[in-house]
């Protein structure tokens, strides 16, 4: 994914003999977690319905989803293992090798590219000295150009580690949320204001209100209201 | 019974078919790449759109509302739709690219978005001439593209398993392969790896595409990205002539289409017959060495006879005169005749006959079982195409002991073989029948009864004969010449005129080839020419007589003339045991 832009769009084939990463003695899931799995399949008419929650699940015990992992994952709601590669590959959010502590998502859809995501991308690349799809050496960060994260109203945006979202970004913004996680501090999780709360916010129909005052934006329009 | 309005005309529909196929099936051409009649439609090519519209009915009343002329006022779906997924219901408008603007532009529009990361290479790419996506594209696509970014680039020569080349640039993502993998053959080896423009099917990492019926995705890939290993690069399609016939790898007789240039088969594809085959081939009957055994493996030099102890080329003419004084030279109850699961109806016929007129005993097959190999579906033990075929003539399978202990009792002095390898079955040692006369019809050079043999006739294989395949439900079917012989036949020149839609043989056949023809013939030519050495009358005008007469002498063959058996072939009757 690291060698795909947009002036070099090449995508690279997986390595299809690839090394086990994760012990083979560690890898299987405990008596616990089989239950937690079995729960995920009966809640739907079918198995593979289960494998978003599953792969999940797999996700928060090994880090991140090696092949050998994506085949456990196949192997425990009883699919076909290409059905779980085929899920996995598609979602940026299951991790398909090592990543940093903290993952910074940056989403490079429509609004936000006309917002400027591109920018928000390159000085992230420049300040971390690494390149999008890239861990840094510390292997604290590792930032990822991801599509569309549903937070088109709050513009250009990222997501930390599918975690909290940190939206309107600028770059105070971006400077301040790197001290931050340098220092283990998670930015808080922000809600967005819907246009029906707009006038007790003075009008702000940015989420981060009491966060900011750059980018204040001007009061909606009166035919809205 | 539902009544659908396309384009103005309207028809009855079963209903039970989406509007796509209920379209194809009236002869519209709708554009699709997606759907297949055997699989679910995912509806992701987005290429069959139409307009639909339905009746408008009173709320209360449930009446059609009528308008102002009479005619039932029609509620236009907002959208154009796709009919892959459109169940048809009672009363139903659409309006295809024939009669709707929108339709069109939509089909249009769609197609230039297929295009935008397609490499186009088509002047090098095998699909080139029979790409649905280079075919549509020119009927109902753009005059060009506004796309003007370089194009995503994917992996190229992907060798996903010992069969399939992958090429993902092509690739337009139609899932036709995943979904025959998921839903026809059940291995589900394949997947869409990755998401957006960066998608393209693949294998999970570890796991070869090594599906016996992987190469079916070949077929079904409506674009060049999935390509045979064995046959990429080496032939166009507007090279190759097509003649439908079968597979004779095992018994089940899948129909299929033997793809030929310069005299070479050098591709095998499936052919549609829904009492058969479906649509579907197995790997084994077009990998390598499908090319070898049709191509390289066959004999270089017409018949042959041992003379001081080797095999040297001859004319037919001594060829089958020195067959005949074998048989002519001992009594008829020490000659052993082996007809073939191998060979046709007509031939083996023959050679019954021949044995009936000279008072030897009936003549018997040896069975090739390969036991475990059957899957229950176009694969089975039996690795002959026509032993259902002899049983149904009276020929039955050799009782190997008996004949081996007859063989060292002295009792049989001459073996007449048909199409078929007695030593390389393991029915004799080349010890056994060293001091035998051994008359051998053979397809191969790999043949291990050839050593010993002293009479060797090179017979036309079933790319090159005109002849008759039972299969093991008793679905009888007839093979066409797809290349020639070196023999000058009247009967396979017509029929390979006929079997070959490039007019081979007239001045407007641009790849006629007298390279690569090989000096044998059918056993229909042949036995008659021994018969006629030892004053018996076999002859027939050509393998439709001899099948005319089977089909009305034998019940166990009614009604499966030439003409009845056509392209899809006869169910013969279940007479139980032939007298």
């Amino acid at each position: 994914m690291s060698e795909f832009d947009i002036k070099k769009p090449v995508v690279a084939l997986p390595d299809m003999d690839p090394e086990p990463q994760i012990p083979e003695e560690d890898l299987f899931f405990t008596e616990e977690e089989l239950e937690r799995i079995e729960g995920f399949t009966e809640k739907y008419p079918t198995n593979r319905s289960a494998v978003m929650p599953a792969l999940w699940l797999a996700q928060e015990k090994f880090g991140f989803l090696p092949p050998e992992v994506m085949k456990l994952v196949a192997e425990a709601i009883d699919i076909p293992y290409a059905q779980v590669y085929g899920a996995a590959t598609f979602y940026t959010q299951y991790y398909k090798k090592q990543m940093g502590t903290y993952v910074l998502d940056v989403c490079c859809s429509f609004s936000c590219q006309a917002c400027g995501s591109y920018d928000v991308l390159d000085y992230l690349e420049e300040k971390l000295g690494i390149h999008a799809g890239e861990t840094t050496e510390d292997g604290r960060f590792t930032i990822q150009e991801v599509e569309c994260l549903g937070s088109c109203g709050t513009a250009p945006m990222l997501q930390v580690t599918n975690g909290p979202y940190v939206h309107n970004l600028t770059e105070e913004k971006l400077d301040q949320l790197i001290d931050d996680l340098r220092n283990d501090k998670m930015p808080p999780f922000t809600s967005v204001t819907m246009p029906q709360d707009e006038d007790e916010m003075g009008g702000n129909r940015r989420s981060d209100v009491e966060h900011t005052d750059t980018y204040r934006t001007p009061p909606a329009p009166e035919r809205w209201i | 019974m539902p009544t659908v309005t396309i384009d103005g005309e309207t028809i009855d529909v079963s209903g039970d078919k989406p509007l796509l196929q209920e379209c194809l099936n009236m002869g519209t051409e709708l554009p699709h790449f997606c759907y297949h009649p055997a699989m679910s439609a995912p509806a992701n090519c987005r290429q069959c759109m139409v307009e639909v519209g339905t009746p408008v009915r009173d709320r209360e009343t449930g009446e059609l509302k009528l308008d102002d002329e009479g005619n039932p006022e029609i509620q236009w779906m907002p959208k154009l739709m796709t009919s892959c997924t459109v169940q048809v219901t009672d009363g139903m408008v659409v309006k295809t690219h024939r009669t709707s603007e929108k339709a069109k532009r939509g089909q249009k529009d769609t197609l230039e978005f297929l295009l935008i990361n397609h490499p186009l290479d088509c002047p090098i790419c095998d699909q080139a001439g029979k790409c649905p996506l280079q075919i549509q594209a020119y009927k109902y696509g753009p005059e060009g593209s506004r796309f003007e970014f370089r194009k995503v680039h994917k992996p190229k020569r992907v060798k996903l398993g010992p069969r399939v080349t992958l090429d993902a640039e092509r690739c337009i993502n139609c899932t036709r392969c995943t979904r025959f993998t998921e839903e026809i053959s059940g291995s589900c080896q394949l997947t869409i790896s990755e998401r957006g423009v960066k998608n393209y099917p693949i294998t999970m990492p570890g796991q070869p595409f090594d599906d016996p019926y992987s190469m079916n995705t070949i077929d079904l890939c409506p674009v060049g990205a999935l390509t045979s290993t064995d046959s990429r690069f080496k032939a166009r399609a507007w090279e190759m002539s097509r003649t439908p016939s079968i597979t004779t790898l095992n018994a089940r007789g899948s129909n299929c289409y033997y793809m030929v240039r310069d005299n070479l088969i050098m591709e095998v594809v499936p052919r549609q017959n829904m009492q058969v085959n479906e649509y579907w081939l197995p790997d084994e009957e077009r990998v390598g060495w499908a090319y070898e055994r049709f191509n390289d493996m066959r004999p270089a030099h017409g018949p042959e006879l041992r003379s001081d102890g080797e095999l040297t080329p001859v004319s037919w003419e001594r060829a089958t005169d020195a067959a005949s004084k074998a048989l002519g030279a001992v009594d008829p109850s020490e000659i052993l005749f082996l007809g073939s699961a191998h060979a046709t109806v007509e031939d083996n016929y023959l050679l019954k006959r021949l044995a009936e007129a000279l008072g030897a005993d009936a003549p018997r097959y040896i069975p090739h079982i390969d036991a475990g190999h059957d899957d229950d579906w176009l694969r089975t033990d039996d690795r002959t195409p026509n032993a259902q075929g002899c049983e149904r003539l009276g020929i039955h399978p050799i009782d190997a002991d008996v004949v081996r202990s007859r063989v060292e009792a002295g009792e049989i002095k001459a073996v007449y073989v048909l199409d078929d390898d007695p030593v390389g079955a393991g029915l004799f040692t080349e010890d056994q029948l060293d001091d035998l006369i051994v008359v051998l019809h053979y397809y191969n050079t790999t043949n291990q009864t050839l050593p010993v043999t002293d009479v060797a006739l090179p017979a036309a294989m079933v790319v090159e004969t005109v002849g008759t395949y039972v299969n093991d439900h008793g679905h009888a079917q007839t093979v066409r010449p797809a290349k020639t012989i070196k023999e000058v036949n009247r009967t396979l020149m017509m029929a390979t005129g006929k079997s070959r839609p490039d007019m081979h043989g007239t001045p407007f056949d641009r790849w006629h080839n007298d390279d690569n023809q090989v000096d044998c013939l059918p056993g229909w030519e042949v036995l008659p020419m021994v018969a006629a050495h030892l004053d018996i009358d076999l002859s027939y005008k050509g393998p439709k007589a001899i099948m005319a007469e089977v089909s009305e002498e034998n019940p166990a063959f009614a009604g499966a003339t030439h003409e009845a058996m056509g392209l899809q072939g006869v169910r013969l009757e279940d007479v139980g045991e032939p007298a």
